[in-house]
């Protein structure tokens, strides 16, 4: 069977919620129920055959063809299968997801993960601000499961997380990992500035170091960590694209903060063998 | 324009019209007796075999003010979870248990509630509910300030101030904030939980100003008598939510003696504590004590199962109840002294003991009490459920069968607990008509509104007349607001802005001295930008302030 795939018949001049289109959602539902599906909007309510050509039959596996930026809450309370979106996603991609996978040809917007309980995520281009973080009146942003970035990602990315692994491949904004509750974030380019500001407990990894710690984190010296040789080999099993991070030691400087927060968070910042960078 | 409403049948208790069939005249935005036969009438609608009823009345629903805020921006899970889209004729929004403002006009309105009052808006928190109020359309507001907690009044009762200067502080705010009554909640008690008293019994003493909320209560209920308000004291009482305090409930309405008192969200403190896990029904006795006091009204507060998100000012109750949030988020602050302001989240179950049996006793307090004009309908929106159950609601209360129906379908432990099965009760639509419309307007002073007779204000719904009462109630056939079709099967068919309600009771303006010497010294904004001034109501000419007389001063 083919995947039930949706492709884009014009970029929408407005917003869409993009919720209703989850694998567990269309279970058992005909390409015509699909195509009556309401799908919210910012200024008048749209079908989703009025916005995308449908085909294909097996909802476990759903296509996005020409994603678009105006696509919102694609994969939301996601509990099972695939979604892939070719061509770039809007807001709060994968909110609430439970399990499944989403791979996202192409760059999302903001608060991509916020509230995700399990499954992955992969995408490829880059990641607006408050990956993984909490959207406005949650508790929480992402409370577990893996995130994965190719690109870069924006400020405040793992705002009030929780659980889970988050990896930027390339670099983060400000704030990375800001009021981080618990978790860990791994960051393989460059980070901005205040890095784990008021962060709680949780781990953030930073390949590169940072070009300011701020005075709420106390060095606790170049430390040989087990865990890290242990975290590294997972992801680099895990998937063949992370074989890059078996080249870092399990040695990092450690940063104990934020010490106004009680201080149980960490900042590592590895020893790169690579570039050979020795501090 | 002349509008006819051919063959309807009327209910309208206040003039005592039940289910007669007849025409209704509208001319002008008002009803009017049969007019002469030359004059040519501009639209008919035939409305046979409807129900035709006055526009509803909600007497208790927090739609607007800080706390309502508040509790959107603490679950934005309601907003994204109900979408409303933009139309020609309205806004987008959100929202289910707590919509957007626009929402919340447009769907009272395609309920067929014409009036809707904010009970609990902060003296400080005036000009923001205001203003929430004046983006609901559609219906008419009203709020009623809240007294009780505030630091002036309570010095003032330390002090044994004379009950005059607490009559002319209670005017006073009554004219500040544009409000057409007074609410206490939890009298003594907000503040008390700021001096860390965690509870506070009808006689137990403010650990700092020496008051009791029995005192309280004695007080205000007497200035707001002795102001003529036609709406007496609105009390949310002592010990919300604890298993037991029907006493206290009971207690409060004999300390009143013969002043009237509306004991608001009543199903909430009609917990006796017998029985195994030491949580019962106390509703036969509170009913017993309403039907016999006849200075009482109540409105119910009933649970409706489900998500709902609770929003008070009684700090001191809230905060007890954080630990049953769910979602597990919730908040409580002061608000400048004047009072303050708890949202915790609530998920009704009906599988769930006490939950079920929360919802057994408010049907309870409905079904028991015999008078419909003193007790109205309420889920206290948005703490017992959204106010959009309220069709269900009626569905329960007009059909017998359906009642145990939903009965059986409870925890088995709160049904045996509750005395439902033993009531018989079935409301008559006359009777929904009364505590719907006819009674929370006269309650209110309301003269023009809730009735059908010439010089009401035409806020008339028309119901098809269905065996499934709740199908009925959800989506009248139409809704005239001040004689404009506003709604037609559902569908909003016009925008109007309701007009807002307040009394002004006269005072002795010589108060504004010695607030003006408390403001300078402890507010935060000066004594004139803390006044809400009519002007501020009009708006940009949209917003109307409909003035209603008080009852001629007794013996002030």
């Amino acid at each position: 069977m083919s995947a039930l795939t949706l492709t884009l018949k014009d970029p929408p001049d407005q917003r869409v919620n993009m919720s209703p289109l989850v694998p567990h959602r269309l279970q058992g539902k005909s390409l015509d129920e699909i195509r009556n599906i309401r799908l919210a909007g910012s200024r008048q309510d749209l079908t989703v055959g009025k916005l995308f050509n449908v085909s294909g039959a097996q909802t476990e596996h759903i296509r996005m063809l020409h994603g678009s930026p105006m696509l919102d809450a694609i994969g939301s309370d996601m509990t099972q299968g695939l979604i892939e979106v070719k061509g770039g996603a809007g807001d709060r991609l994968g909110l609430g997801m439970r399990g499944g996978e989403i791979r996202v040809e192409g760059g999302v917007r903001r608060w991509a993960a916020s509230g995700m309980k399990g499954g992955r995520i992969h995408i490829t281009g880059d990641a607006g601000d408050f990956l993984g973080g909490a959207v406005p009146g949650s508790p929480m942003g992402m409370e577990d499961g893996m995130v994965v970035v190719s690109g870069n990602a924006g400020d405040r990315i793992g705002d009030r997380m929780r659980r889970g692994i988050l990896v930027v491949e390339g670099n983060a904004g400000d704030y990375c990992g800001s009021r981080l509750l618990a978790g860990t974030i791994i960051i393989l380019g460059q980070a901005g500035v205040a890095v784990g500001f008021a962060m709680k407990r949780g781990s953030i990894i930073l390949a590169a170091p940072p070009t300011r710690i701020a005075s709420t984190f106390n060095s606790c010296g170049h430390l040989k960590m087990e865990f890290l040789r242990v975290l590294f080999r997972y992801l680099s099993r895990s998937q063949r694209r992370f074989g890059a991070v078996n080249t870092f030691g399990p040695e990092a400087e450690r940063y104990a903060g934020d010490l106004a927060y009680g201080g149980k968070g960490e900042i590592l910042i590895l020893d790169n063998t690579l570039t050979g960078t020795e501090s | 324009m002349l509008i006819r409403l051919i063959g309807g049948k009327v209910y309208d208790p206040a003039n005592e019209v039940d289910g007669e069939v007849r025409d209704i005249f509208i001319d002008n935005g008002k009803i009017v007796a049969t007019p002469p036969h030359d004059r040519r009438i501009d639209k008919s609608y035939d409305i046979r075999d409807r129900v035709v009823m006055a526009g509803g009345i909600d007497i208790h629903t927090h739609i607007g003010g800080g706390k309502v805020n508040i509790a959107r921006m603490m679950f934005p899970e309601d907003h994204r979870n109900d979408p409303v889209s933009r139309t020609t004729r309205t806004r987008a929004g959100c929202g289910h248990v707590l919509p957007s403002t626009p929402i919340a006009g447009y769907r009272y309105a395609q309920m067929g509630y014409t009036a809707c009052f904010e009970p609990a808006m902060l003296p400080i928190n005036a000009r923001q509910a205001h203003m929430e109020m004046a983006d609901t359309p559609i219906v008419d507001k009203g709020a009623y300030a809240l007294l009780g907690n505030d630091d002036f009044l309570l010095r003032m009762f330390a002090a044994n101030k004379d009950q005059q200067i607490i009559n002319d502080y209670v005017a006073w705010i009554i004219h500040a904030t544009q409000s057409i009554a007074i609410k206490v909640v939890n009298p003594g008690g907000i503040s008390a939980f700021k001096f860390n008293q965690r509870k506070l019994d009808l006689d137990e003493p403010h650990r700092h100003y020496g008051t009791t909320p029995r005192q309280i209560l004695r007080q205000l209920a007497q200035a707001v008598y002795e102001l003529g308000v036609p709406h007496p004291l609105h009390v949310h009482g002592c010990n919300l939510g604890i298993p037991g305090n029907v006493e206290t409930t009971l207690d409060t309405i004999e300390a009143m003696e013969d002043l009237p008192i509306h004991l608001t969200h009543i199903q909430f403190h009609s917990y006796d504590n017998e029985g195994d896990r030491r949580f019962s029904s106390g509703a036969p006795r509170v009913a017993e004590a309403v039907n016999r006091n006849s200075n009482v009204s109540v409105d119910v507060g009933q649970v409706m199962y489900g998500q709902t998100v609770t929003a008070s000012g009684d700090t001191m109750s809230q905060y007890r109840n954080h630990l049953l949030a769910d979602p597990n988020k919730w908040m409580c602050m002061d608000i400048e002294c004047d009072a303050g302001c708890g949202v915790v989240p609530f998920h009704y179950r009906e599988r769930n003991f006490v939950n079920a049996l929360q919802w057994a006793i408010g049907l309870e307090i409905f079904l028991l009490i015999g008078d419909p004009w003193r007790v109205f309908l309420t889920t206290d929106h948005p703490n017992g459920g959204p106010f959009t159950t309220y069709p269900h609601l009626i569905r329960l209360l007009m059909d017998r069968s359906f009642r145990s129906h939903m009965l059986s379908q409870i925890n088995k432990s709160a049904a045996e607990a509750s005395h439902l099965t033993s009531i018989n009760r079935e409301y008559s639509l006359y009777e929904i008509a009364i505590m719907t419309r006819a009674a929370p307007a006269r309650s209110l002073g309301l003269k023009d509104r809730g009735h059908l007779g010439p010089g009401a204000s035409a806020d008339i719904t028309v119901y098809k007349d269905q065996v499934n009462k709740e199908k009925m109630f959800a989506k009248p056939e139409y809704v005239f607001k001040d004689g404009e079709l506003v709604v037609q099967n559902g569908k909003i068919v016009k925008i109007t802005q309701g007009a807002t309600h307040c009394v002004k009771p006269d005072y002795d303006k010589t108060i504004e001295r010695s607030l003006k010497r408390y403001f300078d010294r402890y507010h935060t904004v000066a004594l004139d930008n803390f006044k809400l001034r009519a002007e501020e109501i009009k708006g940009n000419g949209s917003g109307v302030l409909a003035i209603h007389p008080c009852r001629t001063a007794k013996h002030a």
